[in-house]
This record gives structure tokens, sequence and C-alpha cells, in this order.
């Protein structure tokens, strides 16, 4: 339709999810979800209102996905139980795709991994940080609790977001990474640095500098800006090596509507820590370097795909960890764990005195897994650092890049990773 | 779909006016009633708006508007305020509200309009008010004046007639009735209560 009015990828994903050849940013729209992924952390809720209200079933199974990611090793007698009670629910409900304990492993990344999720898809998640899904071009709505009401109905109401546009240019300095990107982005749109509105805004990055991200990266991106209140994340086109065949439109028009738009240069960007208290306390690594560490975790949903552990194990030809520093390796998947095995890289991490967990979100879920201890302090990869995230609330918890964490668990304290980093 | 109840798409009440940037936490509802997940309307009606006006409580009457400038129900999203606010059928009108504080609100069945550029000065404290909700019209009674601001979209009116996003997906149960719960089926228990996987239903 040459005539047609101009859309951004937000559009097109949603006017394709309710039927439409058009829908406008402030349009309220029941889209339809190709997959509803829920995990373990709210499944019994989900049931529990749902059947308060009379339901006996949903009304599309084949749709449903549930994950297991937040309490992989059930590290309690409750968890024992949560995971059966998952397993009746899911016959009951003849959900159509389950991923028990120790399969699939993060729900945020295994569906990429697999070509469940592919570009130009709509889905509904639980979990927020399902934003993950633009790296690929794929639009995840988080709706949050409201997840009932799209397993009920088979959708949820939605008001098509405005677009906020930035276009990267050049390419990320040896040492740094999307993640800095991230925390930096993250900041300024806090401090209204770019004078846009961010709140229920999709992000769509492209220009030239997206070409120089790989998947991993582009996950990380799309992870690291998820928390400070925006509706999603979206690559305007997907990296080399994601499968486009037979996917619909879902690349913005050249003459797109978007609310705003600016350029961002990878090559100014250093690396960064975000502070303890959240994503968006962006601060210069160097300001920080020294602070002892307690704890350090490689993995979760933003940093948990092969490429990530790649780079962080070069960083450790010949280096230990520091006594006294726990740290921990999370594949985000239960394919990339098995990658890890078979090509040694888990062989270097062991080397260097790292302890290996399974598949999933490692201590970023509540701290039901490897928690950090009252006044100790992480660096992590982990989604998000408010307090109490990784266990005790008064535990203190940077956020830095994959390189960053393993030059810190190296040093056994916050340290550049640049000296480290082959060029 | 059966309307189960509650608030009327049009109302007429007495205005209590807000300015910018008011916060959910310490601002319509101290966040201590959140952390507690507190969700008795009757608990939470008398500290509506305590933290910024102490003598709101002891005068507010159901059917009043709340008017309110930029980014109302800032902050984290908690819902204790909106559900103090639908139990007394309140409206509001704001310039703008954060998505989620405004999926919160229309959740509890609160209506709302947003992007109400001049409501402060088209309603004082007190002034009594007639709002159309589906169409935006609004009537000033005290003033003998009247503006249009936009409507609610139809798809939050409808939530809105029945009650909330509960009332809503009763509805739904009462036009599908094959999703309805039968007999005979085993059960889970979840935090120490059993809940059957299956059982007679009970609907709102």
């Amino acid at each position: 339709m040459t005539n047609a009015a101009p859309m951004t990828a937000t559009q097109k994903i949603l006017a394709r999810a309710c039927q439409r050849s058009h829908v406008a940013p402030g349009e309220v729209i029941y889209p339809e979800p190709e997959w509803v992924i829920v995990h373990d952390g709210f499944v019994e809720t989900a049931y529990k209102e749902l059947h308060s209200l009379g339901y006996g079933s949903i009304a599309h199974p084949e749709r449903v996905m549930f994950v297991t990611d937040h309490e992989v090793s059930y590290g309690s007698q409750r968890a024992v139980e949560r995971g059966r009670n998952i397993r009746q629910i899911a016959k009951a409900w003849k959900v159509g795709q389950v991923y028990d304990a120790g399969r699939g492993g993060h729900g945020h990344i295994f569906p990429m991994e697999q070509g469940l999720v592919r570009p130009g898809m709509f889905l509904f998640a639980y979990d927020m940080h399902c934003t993950n899904f633009g790296a690929v071009g794929a639009l995840a709505m988080a709706a949050g609790t409201e997840v009932t009401a799209v397993l009920a109905t088979g959708s949820l109401w939605t008001r098509v977001p405005e677009t906020v546009r930035i276009d990267l240019q050049g390419q990320l300095p040896r040492g740094s990474h999307a993640r800095d990107v991230g925390f930096l982005l993250a900041h300024g749109f806090a401090q209204g640095r770019w004078g846009v509105e961010h709140d229920y805004r999709v992000i769509e990055f492209g220009g030239p500098g997206i070409d120089t991200l790989d998947l991993a990266s582009r996950v990380a991106l799309c992870n690291s800006i998820t928390e400070m209140g925006v509706a999603n994340v979206l690559f305007a086109t997907p990296p080399p090596g994601v499968d486009t065949h037979g996917a619909p439109d879902f690349i913005s028009d050249a003459n797109a509507p978007y609310e705003s738009r600016f350029d961002f240069d990878l090559g100014s960007v250093s690396p960064q820590v975000a502070l303890p208290g959240g994503p968006d306390r962006a601060e210069r690594l160097d300001k920080v370097l020294g602070q002892p560490i307690d704890h350090a975790t490689l993995g979760a949903c933003g940093s948990g795909m092969y490429q990530d552990f790649a780079d962080a194990a070069r960083l450790f030809q010949g280096q230990r960890v520091a006594d006294g520093v726990r740290f921990f390796v999370v594949p985000g998947t239960a394919q990339t764990a098995r990658r890890m095995a078979d090509d040694g890289l888990t062989q270097i991490f062991l080397d260097a005195g790292a302890i290996m967990l399974p598949p999933g979100c490692g201590p970023c879920a509540g701290g039901s897994m490897a928690p950090l201890g009252p006044a100790e302090v992480s660096i992590a990869t982990a989604a998000t650092n408010h307090a109490g995230r990784f266990g005790a609330h008064d535990g203190q918890i940077y956020l830095g890049s994959p390189l960053t964490v393993a030059a810190s668990a190296i040093a056994g304290c916050l340290a550049d990773p640049r000296p480290l980093t082959p060029a | 779909m059966k309307a189960s109840m509650t608030n009327p798409l049009t109302q007429r009440g007495r205005c209590h006016v807000f300015g910018d940037g008011i916060p959910l936490d310490e601002g319509v509802m101290a966040f201590k009633y959140a952390i507690g997940r507190i969700t008795d309307p009757e608990q939470l009606i008398p500290h509506l708006f305590e933290d910024i006006d102490p003598t709101f409580a002891a005068r507010v009457q159901p059917g009043d508007f709340v008017i309110a400038g930029r980014d109302f129900g800032c902050g984290k999203p908690h819902i204790q305020g909106f559900i103090a606010m639908a139990a007394l059928h309140m409206g509001v009108l704001c310039t703008s509200m954060p998505y989620k504080a405004m999926r919160g609100a229309i959740s509890k069945g609160l209506p709302v309009l947003t992007g109400c550029e001049g409501a402060a000065e088209f309603a004082r404290n007190g002034d009594d008010i007639e709002v159309n909700f589906a169409t935006g019209q609004a009537i000033n009674h005290t003033q003998g004046t009247h503006k249009t601001f936009p409507a609610m979209p139809s798809v939050l009116q409808d939530i809105i007639a029945h009650g909330g996003a509960q009332g809503q997906l009763a509805a739904w149960l009462d036009a599908h009735a094959e999703q309805r719960a039968g007999a005979g089926a085993p059960s889970v228990m979840i935090d120490g209560t059993t809940v059957h996987l299956v059982r007679k239903a009970v609907v709102a």
C-alpha cells in the first residue's frame, strides 16, 4: 500500500496483532499475542486469581509458555511444592509449552535462541525484562500481574506507544560494552538530558552503530534501559544470524512518525557502573575503582548469552578470582551451558575459581540462590540493583558490564577491564 | 457483557485541586499502606491525600473529583490510593499521568481523563462540576462555564463500566461459559491453602 500512512515498527507489529492495517500512537487496542510467557514466580498466583473468579480454563492455552528461571534448583521445600503445582496447573490448563526446571533456561533468552520468538512477533509476558526480545525485532509487552487477563481472555488493553528513535553512531572503544551504553542512556533519560519524554515510549535503536553490536550486546542494551519506565525497546533491524525468513514487515518506514529522535556516539562511551539503588544511577567506573567486593555475578537475563561469557572469559587468561570473592557464573540457557562446557569456557571459569550455577536468573531473582549477605558488596550483570534484590536488604549491588564484572572478580574490588581486555 | 456495577461514566461532584507531580507514595497515599498490602477501601479512605492535605478525608464526598496537573500519580505504581478513590466513586482530571499509574487507576475502576490542559483554571477547589468521561465534556455549575477535554478511549470506558479489571474478567466468563470451572479434578496446595484445580464456579 504505497499511500498508507507511514508507521513505526511498533505500530506495524501492533496493527498486525489486532488484524488492522494501521494503528496510531495513543489508540487503545486489544492486540493478540503469538506467545504469552509466564515464569515460575507467578503461575500459582495467576491460577489462584482466575480460579477464584470461577475460571476452569484459559482462552488460548496453545499460545502460553511456562518457563522456569527464578527458582531453578528448588532451594526450599516451598519451591519443590511450587514446581509440582506448576506442572499440575500446566496440565489442567493444557498449556502449550512448558519449560520445567533444567529445561530451556531463562525465559527472556532461550525463546530467542531456539527461534520460538522471531522478528516482527508480538507477545505478552508477565516479567518486564521481556524487552530483551526487541534485540531480534520482536515486541513483547510486559503485562505484570495483568497477565491473568491475557490468560483468561487472550488479550489485554494496550495503548499504542510513541517511539523515540536513537541513531547509534561509531563503535564502542575496547573495554566498553553495550551495558555501559545502557547505564548512560538510563541515567540521561532520568535526568532529562535529551529533552525527550521516555515514560511508556518505545526506544528504537537504529543508525550505523547497530551493525557493530552482536545479539548479546543488543540484549544487554534492551535490558539495561528497561527499568526506567519505557514501554519497550526495539532494534530497527535484527543482527546477522537471526532468521527473518517469513517474517512480517516489522521495519519502521523511512518517514515513520517518531515522537523524537537523536544521535548517540558509541565512541564516547567509557566503562560505567550503576550505583546501588537502580540501573539509572550511572557513574563512571573510574570514580568508584577500588571499592572492595564480596560477591560477583556474571549472567542473568541481560547478560546471559554465550558471547557474554566468551567475552568475559578472555579476561581470565592466567588470572584467578580474588580470595574472599564469591564469583558466580550463570549461563542464561541450557543450550549456552552445554556449549560452554563443550568448548572449554566452563573450564576457564572453574580453573579461575568461579562457581557455576544452573541456567536461569541466578541471584537476581531475590537472592533465592547465591545470595548477598548483610552489608556485603556485589558487582553484577543483573537486570536491576534495588535494595534487597540479591537477598540482604542492606547489601550493596553495583551493576557493570560482563567485562567489568570479570575484571572486578579478579581484582577483588571494582576494577577497570581495559588493562585486561585483549586488543 | 453484563455491567456488574459501579462507576458511572457521567458524574457530578466537588473539586479538590492539586498541582503538578503529586506522587502516589506520600502523596495520594502513604507508602506504609502499600507495603502492608492493605486493599480494604474502608481502611484506606481515611488516609487519602493525608500527607499533603490532612483535612481531605473529612471533606471528601462520594462522586468528588481530583483535579491535578502534570505527572499525577508519579513514582512507584502502588494502587492503594486508587482503591480508595474508586470506592468513593471519584473521578480524576489531570494534565498527565505516568502510564503505569493510569493503568492502575483504570484497573481499579477509577475513571480518569488525561490530557486535560487548563483543568486547574477550569475548576477551583470546591467547585461543583459535572463530567462526561465518554465525551470529555465538563460543566462547571459553580462558575457557569463548560469545557471539552479529550474523551476517555472507548476500550477504557468499557472497563470502567464493569467496575475495573476484575469486573471485566467476571463479565468475560459470563460470556464464555465454556471457560467456567466444572467439578472433579485434583487440587494444588498454594501457601498452605488448598486450591482445587477445577471446582464449581463462584462468580461475583
